[in-house]
């Protein structure tokens, strides 16, 4: 049986019926469109599926379509704030060179937005340590660390963001 | 790779979630984070008719505590919410450690302590130290409430003492003892993303220099995290020295029934449990001195 | 030879990050298409067997399901990446009669949707007849062990061999002589991006294919044999990719199904692997035995080599040929070997084919060189260091009859990592538990060979110059997330003297660029398709430089540069004109023709193996926990020759990320098996480095100019896959005193040979 789920994504409200077993991970993908949000493994063990559900970073491979009801949802294609094309995590993501295939990219960029969001001026440590679960095969994550401290001065130089918009 | 087809309910309270379960009998299975659960049924190695996911009950969620009353940690608390709560954070360094230290954050910002527990995999990494720390868990079935010491929980892999139609509510910590410690020691290849290859958690009650009470609980080295028994009476009473300390992690090793996989050999698992018991005791031995 | 460069040698940001940053960058499996289908396919349980049936009739009528095919469907040709040698090509796409590893393909579904599909895989019946298998090089080549192809009685499907000078003699002439067996072990590249393929057929039954491949014109040019099409027929495109590192240069059995299931339905058909079949059933880097003897002199000078290497293959040859071939190459780089003698067999056995991966048979070889150079440095008393600067091969050196070596900043890169490790100091000081290490490497800068036996140039490029000031290339140089599409245009700015921005690029779509380019391997992009560029560039310029000369009538003797948007004389840059004024006016000399210009390179007369060179050293520092057997790598610091650095911050990417990998295959990582069977198909326990294991790293680029590369540049991105585990691997030697000869580095590996020593 088909189950309706009302909830947001980067703003817009969705209203749809969906099979209980279909991931959010698939119902973004698929039925929305916003493909920015990979699937690098299907078990939460490489962080590339990863979205914020009501400000907290989850595994969209492990979390059921269904059980998003009501829920508010940030994806990669809702970063920058409106009118910009890039949030600062994923402009300094650009200049650091901490992308090179992209396909961890999203779920990185999630993970130093959730970092950021509980610790504004993160160590080299506890950025790394708030990367756990991010696989990336291309960098060697170096650059990746780099950019998330770029960005946390920035972000701090600036007025603090809202976590959700 | 691709998740059976099942029924799904979010009962909004736990009276809801008994009687569907009930209902649905063995059928059906409980979802708290999801993040053991998602898995299993990926790999097709469990294929539920339905799932009863608890996130809408009110009463399941959050963590209390009293100095009196102790911990109580509702069924669909999340890992990240125990890892850095503060009283537990204080008062339950070992128990914060673990949540800390599991899989990953996004796991953790998912998955439970209950899930953990209830999932029942050896190297479960809650279970040591709460084990260690006397813990409960609360189980609610229609005929009404038990509770049943953790110890007494596990019964093999995947397998618990909860009967058909029970579900787990919450996990009761007491409130630690003057003069006592808990330590929760790991080890496993990687830093991140990983299941535990050895984990041991350990409480010690001291009296001054003496060793009044240890509990010593054995993680991913037998069918179900274990007590050291032999390991924690050569412990009673005894005056804390390092050799005390050396033979009592022994002995502990001894006790162990670990087995080979791919993640280390039983050989590897039994020397580790001795290496990380005399750690976990020395840090316990440390945090009760300090008291 | 030094040159003074713009935009080469500077930190411009990746062109495509934006795209990636938004989430905007589509791969192969972000797309549909209406109608289109969704493909799975079922893979073999057994490790050896025969196929006696296989029933899809109940598959076939799941509502939903719209094909079902097996063997008996295609055209039953087989492919394989060496076409030069047909008798190397043993893959069918679909098995036939027999499978030969767990995994291995025996028919496909597509269905209405990914639910239907996986439906229907679980309907098809397949009995099977059960053989004996094997699952390692020493039992498949044993008389009488069970034959997996039945061409090839032995198992042995490829023996090469290198021989110069007189080994036997070269022994019985050293003073000191050493022999060891090394056996490494298969690692996944672990591409984040599962392999994805999403075919459609166009009215005149044509296919266009969107794959996730690292190239493009072998899959068109292998899926046109295998379907019994011709080449251009088939149209591959490669959209934005998810990494590849050797694991993405084959054609492979999904992009044949999902080209032929959209011709039998008419309608598009993706097929996406899941992770699970990545781990169980993707290519791998070879598992190697290497056995090594060495003969050296009293004061170190190296006499002979003879190096004997056992492939465990897998299950079909794959890239296997070229691994056996440049396992031996590279058994003798480095180091000046007067006589040097190799022998190479690929073996086959009942497991998932290993192949090309990151390195190509380096990062075996080298640990087997690097390791035993350094029990010889230690038993001959000299420092690893003074050994390795004693030996090290330098520009000009021959390897006869293979390659003689162009550029080469060997010796300035062992003493550069040597200096700024503190190297001298740190082997004697430290305490124990902790260790300091060396490991080096060479590599090539794509392969001369031409195995795949393509009657194109190796790399191609066309541009397209408009009157606007901006120029369009095309080309099929595949970037795979190295960025060589962002290298490619910053050669092109700096020879045109344009902008970043002035420069438009169509990359990878076998329909629309320039034939061909053998595809982003062997760290072939930088130096050929780089060349082809240039060589393009430089047409365009004759034509502008024609043109401005006779507008400002200039003394034929007056040279001309393109430089900051200009086309103007080199002493007068007045004498002159705008870029795109230029190119206005060579379109009016010819009546409105666009100017557009093709260049190519094809390595010629560079000996049998690779045009250049590459050449680095790399010193690890470790920690190792006495009681756990767990090691923490502290400090890495490198110093490497990559002629000159076109973009230094993807030079110190490939770095970082050859780290991550390389410490992965010293510690770590490892495909657990059992009778053929991979136990750990999951990133939990295949344990790739996280962020909290990498150390910090220090680099130093050796500064040297490539006479055969563009610009200077030779490669960056394989060559550093291999000296990561032989330096923490010595690291760990000299820590513990553990001298690991058999890959992986593990905690119970070092307390093992700690108590032996007490």
């Amino acid at each position: 049986m088909k189950h309706h789920i009302n909830f947001t994504v980067n703003g817009d409200k969705y209203s749809l019926a969906v099979d209980p077993w279909r991931t959010l991970n698939e119902v973004l993908r698929e039925d929305l469109n916003l493909t920015g949000t990979k699937l690098g493994c299907g078990t939460g063990d490489c962080g590339a599926c990863t979205v914020m559900v009501d400000g907290r970073t989850v595994s969209s491979c492990l979390t059921l379509a269904v059980s998003v009801d009501g829920k508010t949802i940030r994806t990669v294609e809702g970063m920058a704030p409106s009118g910009e094309e890039l949030h600062p995590i994923q402009e300094a993501f650009v200049q650091t060179g901490a992308i090179q295939c992209g396909f961890c990219t999203a779920g990185m960029e999630m993970a130093a937005l959730h970092l950021l969001s509980h610790n504004a001026s993160p160590t080299q440590a506890e950025i790394r340590a708030g990367l756990s679960g991010h696989l990336c095969r291309c960098t060697g994550y170096n650059q990746i660390v780099d950019a998330i401290s770029v960005a946390a001065e920035k972000m701090s130089e600036s007025r603090p963001e809202k976590e959700e918009r | 790779m691709r998740l059976p087809k099942f029924e799904y309910f979010a009962p909004k309270s736990l009276e809801a979630a008994l009687s569907l379960l009930s209902e649905q009998k063995e059928g059906a299975h409980v979802l708290a984070g999801g993040t053991d659960i998602i898995v299993k049924m990926n790999h097709g190695r469990l294929k539920p008719k339905a799932l009863i996911a608890l996130e809408a009950i009110m009463g399941l969620k959050g963590i209390r505590f009293h100095a009196q009353g102790g911990l109580t940690i509702g069924a669909t608390a999340r890992l990240a919410e125990v890892a850095f709560h503060s009283d537990i954070v204080t008062h339950y360094p070992a128990v914060a450690h673990a949540a800390q230290v599991m899989a990953n954050v996004g796991v953790r910002n998912m998955g439970t302590v209950a899930g953990n527990l209830c999932n029942a995999a050896p190297s479960a990494d809650t279970a040591p130290p709460l084990i260690a720390m006397n813990a409960e868990v609360t189980l609610a079935s229609l005929k009404g409430e038990r509770r049943l010491p953790l110890d007494q929980f596990f019964e093999g892999p995947g397998l618990t003492a909860m009967e058909p139609g029970e579900i787990m509510t919450s996990i009761s910590v007491p409130f630690p003892p003057s003069q006592s410690g808990g330590s929760y020691k790991r080890i496993s290849a990687r830093c991140g993303v990983d299941i535990a290859a050895v984990g041991v958690g350990v409480m010690v009650i001291l009296d001054g220099k003496t060793c009044r009470e240890a509990r010593i609980v054995l993680g991913a080295v037998a069918p179900v995290p274990m007590r050291a028994a032999k390991a924690e009476s050569l412990m009673q009473g005894q005056e804390w020295t390092q050799k005390l300390i050396h033979e009592v992690a022994d002995q502990a090793a001894q006790e162990a029934k670990p087995i080979s996989d791919v993640r280390a050999s039983a050989e590897y698992r039994r020397k580790m449990v001795a290496v990380l018991t005399r750690r976990a005791l020395e840090e316990a031995h440390e945090r009760a001195s300090k008291q | 030879m030094m040159k003074q460069f713009n935009i080469v040698g500077k930190d411009i940001p990746r062109t495509d990050a934006p795209t990636k940053a938004r989430g905007a960058a589509l791969y192969t499996d972000d797309m549909k298409l209406p109608g289109m289908l969704h493909g799975r396919l079922l893979r073999s349980p057994l490790p050896h067997a025969l196929i006696k049936n296989i029933d899809t009739s109940r598959a076939a009528s799941l509502p939903g399901v719209k094909c079902v095919i097996t063997a008996e469907d295609t055209p039953k040709i087989k492919y394989g990446n060496w076409r030069l040698f047909p008798d190397t090509q043993d893959e069918y796409p679909l098995a036939v009669d027999k499978v030969r590893f767990i995994g291995d393909e025996l028919a496909a579904v597509a269905a209405v949707d990914k639910d239907t599909a996986e439906e229907a895989l679980e309907l098809i019946k397949v009995e099977y007849e059960e053989l004996p298998g094997v699952f390692d090089v020493d039992s498949a080549s044993r008389p009488g062990a069970p034959i997996i192809h039945y061409y090839c009685p032995n198992n042995i499907s490829v023996n090469r061999k290198i021989k110069y000078g007189d080994v036997d003699k070269g022994f019985s002439e050293s003073d000191y002589v050493r022999e060891d067996t090394f056996t490494v072990h298969a690692v996944s590249h672990a591409y984040l991006e599962p392999c994805s393929a999403l075919a459609q057929v166009d009215l005149d039954g044509r296919i266009t294919l969107w794959t996730s491949t690292q190239v493009p014109y072998i899959v068109q040019c292998l899926l046109a044999s295998t379907l019994g099409m011709r080449e251009n027929d088939i149209r591959v495109i490669k959209p934005f990719i998810g990494g590849g590192f050797g694991g993405k240069m084959e054609l492979r059995t999904w992009e044949v199904c999902a080209a032929l299931m959209a011709k039998k339905t008419g309608r598009p058909v993706k097929f996406t692997l899941s992770r699970e079949e990545e781990f169980l059933a993707g290519r791998r880097r070879h598992p190697m035995k290497i056995h090594s003897k060495v003969g050296f002199k009293k004061d170190g000078t190296l006499v002979a080599k003879d190096l004997k290497i056992q492939l465990d293959g897998g299950a079909y040859n794959a890239m296997g040929p070229t691994a056996t071939f440049l396992c031996g190459n590279f058994g003798a780089m480095l180091y000046r070997y007067p006589n040097y003698r190799f022998h190479g067999e690929h073996i086959y056995t009942n497991k998932p084919p290993a192949s090309a991966m990151r390195g190509f048979g380096a990062p075996q070889s080298l640990y087997a060189t690097e390791i035993q150079m350094n029990i010889a440095a230690e038993e001959l008393g000299i420092d690893p260091v003074d050994l390795r600067l004693k030996n090290a091969q330098v520009s000009g050196d021959k390897i006869p009859d293979v390659a003689t070596i162009s550029s080469c900043g060997f010796v300035d890169s062992i003493k550069a990592v040597a200096d700024m490790s503190g190297w001298k100091e740190k082997r004697k000081s430290l305490k124990p538990g902790q260790g300091i290490g060396i490991g080096c490497y060479s590599f090539i800068s794509g392969g001369v060979f031409n195995w795949f036996n393509t009657q194109y140039p190796f790399s191609a490029a066309e541009i397209r110059a408009f009157s606007d000031g901006t120029v369009h290339l095309l080309t099929m140089a595949s970037d795979i997330g190295q960025g060589s599409d962002t290298v490619l245009k910053q050669i092109l700015a700096e020879e045109l003297g344009l902008a970043m921005e002035d420069i438009r690029i169509t990359s990878a779509d076998t329909s629309m660029t320039p034939q061909a380019d053998l595809g982003s391997w062997g760290s072939r992009v930088t130096l050929m398709a780089g060349n082809a560029v240039l060589d393009a560039a430089r047409k365009i310029k004759e034509h502008l430089f024609g043109a401005v000369s006779a507008r400002f009538n200039l003394n034929v003797i007056h040279e001309l540069e393109c430089k900051n948007g200009r086309v103007q004389s080199k002493v007068k840059a007045d004498y002159g004109t705008s870029f795109g004024e230029a190119v206005a006016m060579v379109q009016k000399a010819n009546r409105g023709e666009p100017l557009v210009a093709r260049g190519s390179y094809t390595p010629r007369d560079k000996g049998l193996v690779t045009p250049a060179f590459g050449f680095g050293a790399q010193v690890a520092e470790v920690e190792v926990d006495k009681e756990t057997g767990l090691v923490n790598v502290k400090q890495m610091w490198t110093a490497h020759d990559c002629g000159t650095v076109i973009n230094p911050r993807s030079v110190e990417g490939q770095l970082a990320g050859s780290i991550q990998m390389g410490l992965g295959y010293a510690l770590s990582e490892q495909l657990v098996m059992e009778g053929g069977n991979t136990l750990n198909t999951n990133f939990a326990d295949y344990k790739m480095p996280m962020a909290t294991d990498m150390p910090p790293s220090k680099v130093v680029h050796v500064d040297t100019y490539e006479p055969e590369g563009p610009m200077g540049a030779k490669e960056a991105g394989e060559g550093l896959a291999s000296p990561t585990a032989p330096a923490i691997s010595d690291a760990v030697y000299h820590a513990t005193g553990y001298r690991c000869k058999d890959l992986p580095i593990t905690p119970e590996k070092i307390l093992q040979a700690l108590e032996k020593e007490e």
